[in-house]
């Protein structure tokens, strides 16, 4: 070829790539809300919002880069997440870049939805309403819990279109503790339990650190209650049949019968004040009739055990006796929740631990017997336009009994504000996609006192308006006024949330909006002293119908909530602590009960109830009661899981809510979740569960230790540091400036798998699928171990973030052939990309088995790849990766550190990702050369111990060892092969 | 091989035990090198279609990734080092038989030497594939190499893997070397009578010998030197590759037995694989006065000695594993006794340790039936040895989380039986383009000549 030749090539290529440049759509490369001449690139904004993925109200700071939201982490000035995050929340953005959002609004055409401009969308919706307007009673308003302007708005919005009052729809609703309280107290409220002021915690049933009304607060809480401190530790018990992860936090889980909560309550009650331990004694009467022996043999708990539960919540100063979860919701909930105020009052708690005043959002759902009516007008044909708001999905997490699917396709036109796909949407008729939460404004109140503030945290990923700003210009045309004019003046939802705020912060909007919101110093109000009215107590077990089969208990999940989160592929890939299971749900049967039945782990079983059928695989645990089956609510898959073969096709989901009944709890009004039998029988299928923990025995290798409290005390106070010999005949490492190490606290670990996904997010960590998953090829770089040690049924589990361990001695670094694991100037176990060959030596030679084989090009389905941190490498096929101890952020740390303010690194300056989200602190970083950092402090301190440290590999992560409070010590292991 | 129609008539006498003459000796060797017949090309078509696969799988493999193969956590290795440690093991056979019994004169190594040379040489050619085929990122196998690069990359000399670079490529050209030297007596009388593009070829690869006796005398002072520089080979490549593992902590890996272990283990499966050539080879080209009963009595012997010193290994692994009292160590050496893998370790004890006791039966160890099975046995066997210390040994180690059992794919399995094709094709074609028995080293061990009639010159 010839010059000539060459540049006619180029110019004919050129220009055939300028026009068909052409044909494509603009792209903006920073799709910024306004355009910020103040915008560094490679510098991150931070803006401070709510996090919308349940009703606890977290406060959350989005990192934004270019434009985009990468990340979120807790806001440390909130007073409810106080800077961490669960694993839902930090799959947050997973939501809002997920695969499967509405482009744009859909109507139905036939069967399916079809894209329809806004213009077009919203004429039909203000038509439809505008043909119900004045009919009395035909519009019908659903949303999830909004009690700040959106909440106002709406309900001033169907007040003027004349619809009925708004529902809010939250399934997990708390009827039985606002139903116990109006009795008890007097009072329609959820108050703020102090756990964090606690000695004791007696929970019946409350899985406070999964879901339970705000599950990162009370995880803060449970921490700086419960975690070994200057000799210091808290008592938890818990009262549920079948260990939950809140159960196994629990220093003594009690299985109880299911359904018999309120009996143990009464029961602990009656021997507290036999044993003249309670502070207040009016309480004779309540428990007059109830016979502690009778109860220990109804509910299968020891008479002794009952006695000891008596005894140490009485001599707590104070403690705190919660309830709730899904055990707690039959026909008996509102018996337990007054059985748990009258122990809370016995015991002299309310006022300290039990603070009515700050009172729970949660107070405001719509009782759930209100929501079944409505749904019964639905069905009767009474309601001619149904308005959904984003986040509630009725057709999937209302009990089966209800038929609310046949319920909405009676109702001539329904609109659903939901930004994905899902059962409910599939029944709209136009779909109007509302603004991810992250690029919403708004407001929310956790619980009073507490305002928080929704912003903006970038220009919106799809073609979707914000629901407030879709009703007030709907609301207008259907009622024919214009803008300033009216019941809806307001131009944008934006202008009505400020105008609402401006009472509240004045000039002060801008402060409001970058701290995230308002709030009292301390957040906890006045306490507000209540004094119990005394009644007789039923003390009845929980009424379950289906005759012969097996309590069902569907709880809901960390992970997955009511359903709402289960679409984010973190989350299903994020295995459930106990089970360590990913991509599935279970119905969890004990061994015994399944042997009887021929059941094996992993055979698909048909769970029946009268009013539905689901398939499940079976997981087989020793400890949950024989008389019992669990089945995690809200599973289901998001379609980008079927079309990318995360699962295999045809996977289906399986929500134990299909097998509830329609008919609310008679006292309290809320869902009945524990109210039916059902038989389990073999489906005659096969399904293995993708269970990622080989074992939960841990063979003798004391990879998780623990420590009885009189011993970790007597060290601590005694200033006992750890000691191990390192006999070498290399010489030491040498560390000018830093060496960066970290320490784990299992002690406050709680397996909440937060940490997990928050590294997913930092990381560019990618998704494997169900089948890899199961097949060891997971890519996390984080993983929470359960290891059991006890009685099989019994187990006492302690939770191991392992991650890799940066040895100083690392077995990885001499046989990579080439440099690319190598130990840099600083401490860590560098591992560097483009080196990399994939001999794969270093994974095999690796004792933790902490390094990740890229096995084939993971792919980040679009929009997901906007998600990824820029700081990060996005790993190639063929090479190994690993936990870099958020390398990034330590280079930034410096980075700002030296030549920003020109000084050496602080402690605290940098935090790991798995750090800033742990709720517990259970996770702590820095610099192990300065003597007093508080990592060194952990290091050295009595209950530090390195994780298979006999083989000399001098991990730079030093575990702390689990405190066991006396009494409740793990007995020697009785056999292998626990579940 | 050859069709019927051109195999020799039988030489003089009838049986095939009458020793030949040095005429006999240049034709028959030369026969084996006449163009071949159908049988020939349908072995080649199947080895060929095999390799073929094996090809397509590889290349599969680059384009989607290592998933295509089974490897997982922890057994991130596993069938492919597994059939490299073993035809690294079978290229040690011809350079024993080559370079060490030459240096001790044991004389009835002539008549099987060149064909176990070749296999040297095509199983570590074979070997060489195998670091490539497992690598994630192939294309970057190069970053091994130590020479000077604008990268500014030195590979890790701490590494075993980076000995193996050395150990292998030392071996593959110092074979390669004494392969050449070894032949060119015999090329220069096979390129005296050949014809067309063969002869082009012989008369290169003969570097110009006339056999006179200066040449003879350099001739044999080189190939003496060689063997000497050839024989140390022999214990370091296998011990080298033994440190991939010894070097390592993986309990079952982490142990000093292993150098003289897998030495031992290599012998023995490199006579097998001789056996495995050359049954065939005398059976098809009709070499029974060349390849003798003592030959194959003697091979025997070696295989039943490495076997039983091989179960010796066995015995002092399971002892030192259960002596030193370490809890991991003997927990991994009882799940691979008795957990997922079991069989293929029960497979291991009876091909290595049983079967070759057959040959303390003076008559097994000269029947070519008996001895064939034998020696696929042994090779079977030796296969399972190395994958029972890979893929066993990591399925349970130090950290219980991730125990597990490797399951093989269609492609990982496909490229394996696609380097046995590999290996054959090479083997196929050597047979027909050299000869295959030392000419020269073959009449050395004949009674001279009394009077030559038929004037086969002595070259």
């Amino acid at each position: 070829m010839n010059r000539r030749d060459f540049f006619k090539i180029v110019a004919t290529t050129g220009a055939t790539a300028a026009a068909a440049g052409c044909q494509q759509a603009t792209e903006q490369i920073l799709p910024l809300v306004v355009p910020n001449e103040q915008l560094v690139p490679g510098v991150a904004a931070w803006f401070a919002t709510v996090c919308r993925e349940c009703p606890a109200g977290c406060g959350v700071l989005a990192r934004n880069r270019e434009g985009r939201v990468v990340k979120l982490e807790g806001n440390p000035d909130h007073p409810v997440s106080q800077g961490a995050l669960c694993g839902r929340g930090q799959a947050a953005v997973q939501g809002l870049y997920h695969p499967d959002r509405f482009p744009g609004p859909q109507r139905r055409e036939g069967d399916a939805l079809k894209p329809v401009s806004w213009d077009d969308a919203l004429k039909t919706f203000a038509e439809k309403l505008g043909g119900v307007k004045g009919k009395g009673k035909t519009l019908a308003v659903v949303s999830q819990l909004e009690n700040g302007s959106l909440g106002a708005l709406l309900d001033r919005w169907t007040q003027a279109l004349g619809g009925r009052p708004r529902v809010t729809l939250e399934p997990f609703g708390y009827e039985a503790i606002r139903a116990a309280n109006r009795a008890t107290f007097g009072r329609d409220a959820i108050p703020y339990y102090a756990i964090h002021d606690a000695e004791v915690v007696l929970s019946f049933g409350a899985d406070f650190l999964e879901t339970w009304l705000s599950n990162v607060h009370y995880a803060r809480g449970f921490a700086r209650m419960h975690t070994f401190r200057d000799g210091k530790a808290g008592t938890f018990i818990h009262v549920e049949p079948r260990q939950s992860l809140t159960a196994s936090n629990a220093d003594e889980w009690v299985r109880n019968a299911p359904g018999t909560e309120a009996a143990v309550a009464l029961a602990v009650l009656k021997l507290m004040l036999e044993g003249g331990q309670a502070a207040d004694r009016r309480f004779g009467d309540a428990v007059a009739s109830v016979d502690p022996r009778k109860v220990a043999e109804e509910s299968g708990v020891p008479l002794e055990t009952l006695q000891n539960v008596a005894k140490t919540f009485a001599a707590a100063k104070p403690g705190l006796a919660i309830g709730g979860g899904v055990a707690v919701s039959g026909s008996h909930a509102t018996a337990t929740q007054i059985a748990i105020n009258l122990l809370n009052a016995a015991a002299g708690n309310v006022g300290k631990t039990v603070r009515f005043g700050p009172d729970s959002a949660y107070g405001k759902v719509t009782p759930y017997a209100e929501v079944a009516r409505l749904v019964q007008a639905m069905a009767a044909g009474e309601i001619e336009v149904l308005v959904l708001g984003s986040g509630v999905n009725p057709a999937f997490t209302l009990p089966g009994g209800l038929k609310v699917a046949d319920a909405i396709r009676k109702v001539p036109f329904v609109v659903s504000f939901a930004g994905l796909p899902d059962e409910t949407t599939a029944l709209a008729h136009l779909v109007l996609p509302d603004t991810h939460w992250l690029e919403s404004w708004g407001d929310y109140s956790p619980m009073e006192g507490v305002n928080g503030l929704l912003q903006p945290t970038m220009k919106p990923v799809r073609d979707a308006r914000q629901m407030g700003d879709v009703l007030l210009a709907v609301g207008r045309t259907a009622l024919g006024t214009e803008a300033g004019k009216g019941p809806l003046p307001w131009e944008s939802f934006q202008q009505y949330l400020k105008a609402a705020w401006e009472p509240v912060v004045k000039d002060k909007w801008s402060e409001a909006l970058s701290q995230g919101g308002t709030w009292r110093e301390g957040a906890a109000a006045p306490a507000v002293a209540v004094s119990p009215r005394v009644e007789r107590v039923d003390a009845a077990a929980a009424k379950l119908d289906g005759g012969e089969g097996l309590a069902l208990i569907a709880y809901p999940s960390i992970r997955w909530y009511d359903g709402r989160t289960a679409s984010r592929s973190w989350l299903q890939e994020t295995p459930d602590t106990m089970t360590q299971t990913v991509w599935d749900a279970w119905a969890e049967i004990n061994t015994e009960t399944a042997s009887k039945l021929g059941i094996r782990q992993g055979d698909v079983v048909k769970l029946t109830s009268p009013h539905g059928a689901i398939d499940l695989p079976a997981y087989l645990s020793p400890t949950i009661h024989p008389g019992a089956v669990a089945v995690p609510i809200g599973h289901h898959y998001a379609p980008y899981h079927l079309r990318l073969k995360y699962v295999p096709a045809g996977s289906a989901s399986a929500n134990p809510m299909a097998l509830l009944p329609a008919a609310a709890d008679a006292v309290s009004g809320g869902p009945a979740f524990l109210s039916v039998k059902v038989s389990v029988a073999r489906t005659g299928a096969r399904r293995p569960l993708a269970v990622l923990q080989a074992t939960h025995d841990q063979d003798e290798r004391e990879l998780a230790r623990h420590v009885d409290l009189a011993t970790a005390r007597k060290e601590a106070l005694g200033g006992k540091k750890l000691h191990e010999a390192h006999l070498s005949m290399y010489s030491e490492h040498e560390y000018k400036g830093y060496r960066w190490g970290m320490a784990v606290d299992v002690d406050a670990c709680i397996g909440c798998q937060a940490c997990v996904v928050a590294c997913h997010a930092e990381n560019n960590v990618p998704i494997v699928g169900r089948a890899e998953a199961a097949y060891g090829r997971q890519v996390s770089w984080l993983r929470i171990e359960r290891w059991a040690e006890g009685l099989a049924a019994q187990p006492h589990n302690m939770f191991l973030p392992m991650f890799c361990q940066h040895c100083e001695v690392a077995p990885c670094e001499p046989v990579c052939p080439v440099f690319a694991a190598y130990h840099t100037e600083e401490g860590l176990n560098g591992q560097v990309y483009n080196r990399c060959v994939g001999t794969r030596y270093c994974g095999n030679n690796c004792p933790y088995h902490v390094r990740r084989f890229n096995w084939w090009n993971y792919e980040f389905p679009s929009p997901l790849e906007i998600q990824l941190n820029p700081d990060v490498t996005v790993r190639q096929l063929g090479i190994m990766e690993k936990c870099t101890m958020c390398i990034q952020r330590i280079v930034a740390g410096k980075d700002h550190a030296h030549r920003d303010e020109k000084r050496a690194v602080r402690d605290g300056d940098i935090q790991t990702a798995c750090q800033q989200t742990c709720p517990t602190k259970a996770i702590t970083f820095g610099n192990l050369k300065d003597e007093a950092s508080a990592v060194s402090k952990l290091a050295n301190a009595p209950r530090a111990y390195h994780v298979l440290d006999e083989i000399g590999t001098r991990p730079s992560v030093t575990y702390l060892k689990k405190v066991v409070r006396g009494g409740h010590e793990p007995e020697p292991r009785t056999g292998k092969g626990q579940a | 091989m050859s069709a019927p129609e051109r195999t020799p008539p039988p030489i003089a006498g009838g049986a095939h035990v009458a020793e030949p003459t040095y005429a006999d000796v240049n034709r028959d060797v030369l026969n084996t090198l006449r163009p071949p017949g159908n049988l020939y090309f349908a072995w080649m078509c199947v080895v060929g279609l095999i390799l073929t696969c094996g090809i397509l799988a590889w290349t599969y493999q680059i384009f989607m990734g290592m998933g295509a193969a089974g490897k997982r956590t922890p057994q991130m290795w596993a069938m492919y080092i597994t059939t490299f440690v073993f035809w690294i093991g079978i290229g040690h056979a011809g350079t024993l038989i080559s370079a060490v019994l030459y240096l001790f004169r044991a004389r009835w190594r002539t008549s099987i030497y060149r064909a176990a040379e070749a296999m040297t040489i095509f199983a570590v050619l074979t070997a060489g594939l195998f670091p490539m085929i497992h690598a994630g990122r192939m294309w970057f196998a190069y970053f091994l190499l130590p020479y000077p690069n604008q990268r500014y990359l030195w590979p890790n000399f701490k590494s075993p893997l980076v000995w193996d670079v050395f150990a292998i490529s030392t071996y593959l050209s110092i074979s390669t070397v004494f392969f050449i030297v070894g032949l060119v007596p015999d090329i220069a009388a096979v390129r005296d009578v050949s014809t067309g593009w063969r002869r082009r070829l012989f008369t290169m690869l003969s570097l110009g010998w006339e056999g006179s006796d200066r040449q003879w005398r350099h001739y044999r002072r080189a190939y003496g030197l060689l063997a000497a520089l050839a024989t140390p080979l022999v214990l370091s490549v296998h011990s080298v590759v033994s440190w991939d593992f010894a070097m390592a902590l993986v309990p079952g890996w982490h142990s000093t037995l292993f150098a003289p272990f897998f030495v031992d283990g290599a012998i023995f499966s490199g006579f097998a694989m001789v056996l495995v050539l050359a049954l065939p080879m005398r059976h098809f080209f009709h070499l029974h006065a060349y390849i003798r009963d003592r030959h194959l009595d003697a091979m025997a012997k070696l295989i039943l000695t490495t076997g039983l010193v091989l179960t010796y290994f066995y015995i002092c692994e399971l002892f030192t594993s259960w002596y030193s009292g370490d809890h991991i160590e003997k927990a991994s050496l009882f799940w691979r006794l008795t957990g997922s893998y079991s069989w293929a370790l029960a497979t291991m004890y009876f091909c290595n340790c049983i079967s070759p006791l057959i040959l303390f039966w003076k008559n097994a160890r000269t029947n070519p039936v008996i001895l064939y099975v034998v020696s696929v046995l042994v090779l079977i066997g030796m296969w399972f040895e190395r994958f029972n210390i890979i893929v066993p040994s990591l399925g349970h180690d130090f950290y219980p989380y991730t125990w597990g059992v490797y399951i093989p794919t269609i492609t990982d399995t496909t490229i394996i039986v696609g380097s046995f094709a590999w290996f054959f094709i090479l083997f196929l074609g050597f047979i027909k383009v050299m000869p295959s028995l030392s000419i020269v080293e073959v009449k050395e061990t004949l009674a001279a000549p009394i009077k030559d009639t038929r004037h086969a010159g002595h070259h």
